[in-house]
């Protein structure tokens, strides 16, 4: 009997603190359990609607810092996640990831052409929001706003937000990986206005 | 030490007990993290999305497309370019009476947009149009309906009428008017006294995500970062801080005549649309309303409770009612394609490029209508409110390296005062959330590195 009460009482200790800290180094498995490192797929064009669905797939998604990585179920995997750690393997990208991803870009800089990188292929790509503003790599250029249009971005020093339609009272509705406690989705903005954006543009697109 | 734990074999069994619990932990967690992963990777269904800018006034002899970007996704395949094939019809009747005539929506040459000529008949109708899209996966397993009304609900487009022209030109930026009175100035930091900004690698200042005025004076900032308003009663340079139970991320707000706190959240719940919470004015949580769409912008006071601007129909929809909340159905029926005022009528706004089309509007159509272009570019229309027998417009203007805001005090003849506002935007604050006028007085919500504050503007009366 004490002997049973001793091995209860050391597995229940065992148990809790275990899988505690292991929730606690590990907050999710997402991009462990889902993600891979496929080779992203070419495709000889890109247009502004096919990059719109590529978007919209993330939609309703998780962000995680740093990450690239989502399924298309409609839920963050992760919500919450801490926000100073980009290994927590959340799902979702941040929102130059998820930038990257919808404009079909190439991880060299200097490769304009068009890859179309897998929902669950977990890849950043090289472009912060501030050197997507600034009209870095091959792909991307700066573009006056009044000119912006769908898929088009606005970009910040920290943020990026691409463009999916415009509403009547001038604002747009800006489809962007925002922050975790936003997840991915399209609201209303108003970085056209806001001098701290630019604009910016993927060049190539078929239509 | 415990006489039981030099029973005979209690280390030993003590340290089995030990790493079995450890590793039923580890098991645990891992099992529990792939059920949740797994859960994730379902697919959802497919699914058809529209936008569509309402042509919401029309000039004299304006030809008008109706035009709606459209995207389907039909399958698991994450094939980008096209994904399925759709199609659709309008359904528009001269007026707001009457049987509803179909016009079959055509592609434009590109791949995702659907478009509809209105025959010159009813284009020109002296009483405007309205009309709604059904579209379709050529499969049949997807559609949309657009507004999400329909017949019940239709866009309505006005004949702008005769219109007050009224050419701002060139803006000069760098001069900026200054406030009558700095009426309420907080702090960011996590003190009692201060506003919070939210926190997150990577994520913009944001922080005081809207603010409304009652009409006694009294400032309400919604901090949201804490979850509280901060309220300033006239004169008071230290705000009570009240409560709310409310997500802590961007959010709109407005305060009804009783005093209910009314917010509109922004994020969405799991499968769900995003919330109104209100509350008493001591923070007392009351019943919520769900939103019949899956984004909103604004949330104002209309003729029987408040009105949330929502998308992707981009109508405003009743969401209380007599104090007691209105349902996601109920609302979409109720959409309107302007704002209706708490005094009757509405307020439609159309941003076209560097002009804007604004009108008051009652039953019968246009009451009063201005037509403002300028040379400098035009971004978003933050507030159009009557003002007595007048109208207050306040628009951003925009170069690619500076923005200011301009306040129009506008009349049956033109303009009677022009404001320039600094946009003090250094926090991200609700799209629309910066501007209230209350009274003769216009408030605008402004940031800085060093924190929040409202400021007041005294405006011309005649």
């Amino acid at each position: 009997m004490v002997r049973s009460r001793i091995f209860l009482a050391c597995f229940v200790t065992a148990f809790f603190l275990t899988s505690a800290g292991t929730a606690a180094a590990y907050h999710t498995r997402f991009v462990a359990d889902n993600c891979n490192y496929a080779g992203p797929t070419p495709t000889p064009y890109i247009t502004r609607d096919g990059s719109t669905t590529v978007a919209l797939r993330a939609r309703y998604e998780g962000y995680q810092w740093a990450g690239g990585c989502w399924n298309d179920n409609d839920r963050d995997e992760s919500p919450n996640d801490p926000t100073s750690d980009s290994a927590t393997g959340g799902e979702g990208g941040d929102c130059s990831g998820f930038t990257f991803k919808v404009w079909r870009e190439s991880l060299t800089e200097s490769d304009a052409g068009f890859l179309q990188w897998g929902m669950l292929r977990n890849i950043h790509g090289p472009y912060t929001a501030s050197r997507f503003k600034a009209g870095a790599g091959a792909p991307n250029v700066t573009v006056s706003k009044s000119a912006l249009t769908n898929m088009d971005a606005l970009a910040s020093d920290s943020h990026i937000g691409i463009i999916y339609a415009k509403n009547a009272d001038g604002t747009d509705q800006i489809i962007e990986a925002k922050g975790e406690a936003y997840g991915t989705n399209i609201w209303t903005r108003t970085y056209r206005g806001d001098s701290s954006y630019g604009g910016v543009r993927r060049t190539g697109w078929s239509s | 030490m415990d006489e039981r734990w030099n029973a005979p074999g209690g280390r030993l069994v003590a340290t089995v007990g030990l790493l079995a619990g450890a590793l039923a932990g580890a098991a645990a967690f891992v099992v529990a993290g792939s059920a949740v992963a797994q859960r994730g990777a379902d697919s959802t269904g497919p699914f058809v999305e529209a936008t569509h800018l309402p042509p919401l006034l029309t000039a004299e002899g304006e030809l008008v497309d109706l035009s709606y970007d459209t995207y389907c996704i039909d399958s698991e395949s994450e094939e980008a370019e096209g994904s399925c094939a759709l199609t659709g019809s309008v359904f528009i009747r001269s007026g707001t009476k009457g049987q509803f005539r179909e016009l079959p929506l055509l592609s434009d040459g590109t791949a995702s947009r659907l478009v509809a000529h209105v025959p010159e008949a009813i284009a020109s109708s002296r009483t405007g149009f309205t009309y709604y899209a059904e579209i379709n996966a050529e499969s049949g397993r997807a559609s949309v309906t657009l507004p999400a009304g329909g017949a019940m609900a239709p866009h309505q487009s006005l004949p702008l009428g005769r219109a007050i022209e009224i050419d701002l030109g060139r803006h000069r930026f760098g001069d900026p008017s200054p406030a009558d009175e700095r009426v309420a100035e907080i702090g960011w930091g996590d003190g009692q006294s201060e506003a919070g900004l939210e926190q997150g690698r990577n994520l913009t200042p944001i922080g005081a995500s809207a603010f409304d005025v009652d009409p006694s004076g009294v400032i309400v900032l919604l901090d949201q970062a804490h979850r509280r308003v901060l309220r300033w009663r006239n004169g008071s340079g230290t705000p009570t801080r009240i409560p709310l139970a409310i997500a802590g991320t961007l959010a709109d707000m407005s305060l009804a005549p009783d005093d209910t706190i009314y917010v509109l959240e922004s994020v969405n719940r799991v499968g769900r649309t995003p919330l109104v919470r209100r509350f008493d004015s001591y923070g007392g949580e009351l019943e919520p309303t769900e939103i019949a769409e899956r984004t909103s912008s604004q949330i104002r006071q209309g003729p029987s409770g408040p009105v949330v601007l929502q998308q992707p129909s981009g109508q405003w929809m009743p969401i209380a009612y007599a104090g007691s909340p209105v349902g996601p159905e109920i609302q979409r029926r109720r959409g309107r394609s302007g704002r209706p005022l708490r005094g009757g009528g509405e307020v439609v706004v159309l941003r076209r490029g560097n002009e804007i089309r604004v009108a008051l509007a009652g039953p019968a159509g246009v009451r009063r209508s201005w037509r403002i272009t300028s040379e400098t570019a035009l971004a978003e229309v933050q507030l159009a409110e009557p003002f007595g027998q007048n109208f207050v417009l306040v628009v951003r203007v925009l170069t690619d390296d500076e923005d200011e805001f301009v306040a129009l005090v506008l009349d049956d003849e033109g303009l009677i005062q022009r404001i320039t506002l600094d946009s003090a935007d250094w926090a991200e604050t609700a799209p629309l959330g910066r501007f209230r006028l209350v009274g003769h007085s216009l408030y605008q919500l402004g940031s800085t590195p060093t924190g929040a504050f409202v400021d007041r503007f005294d405006l011309e009366v005649r």
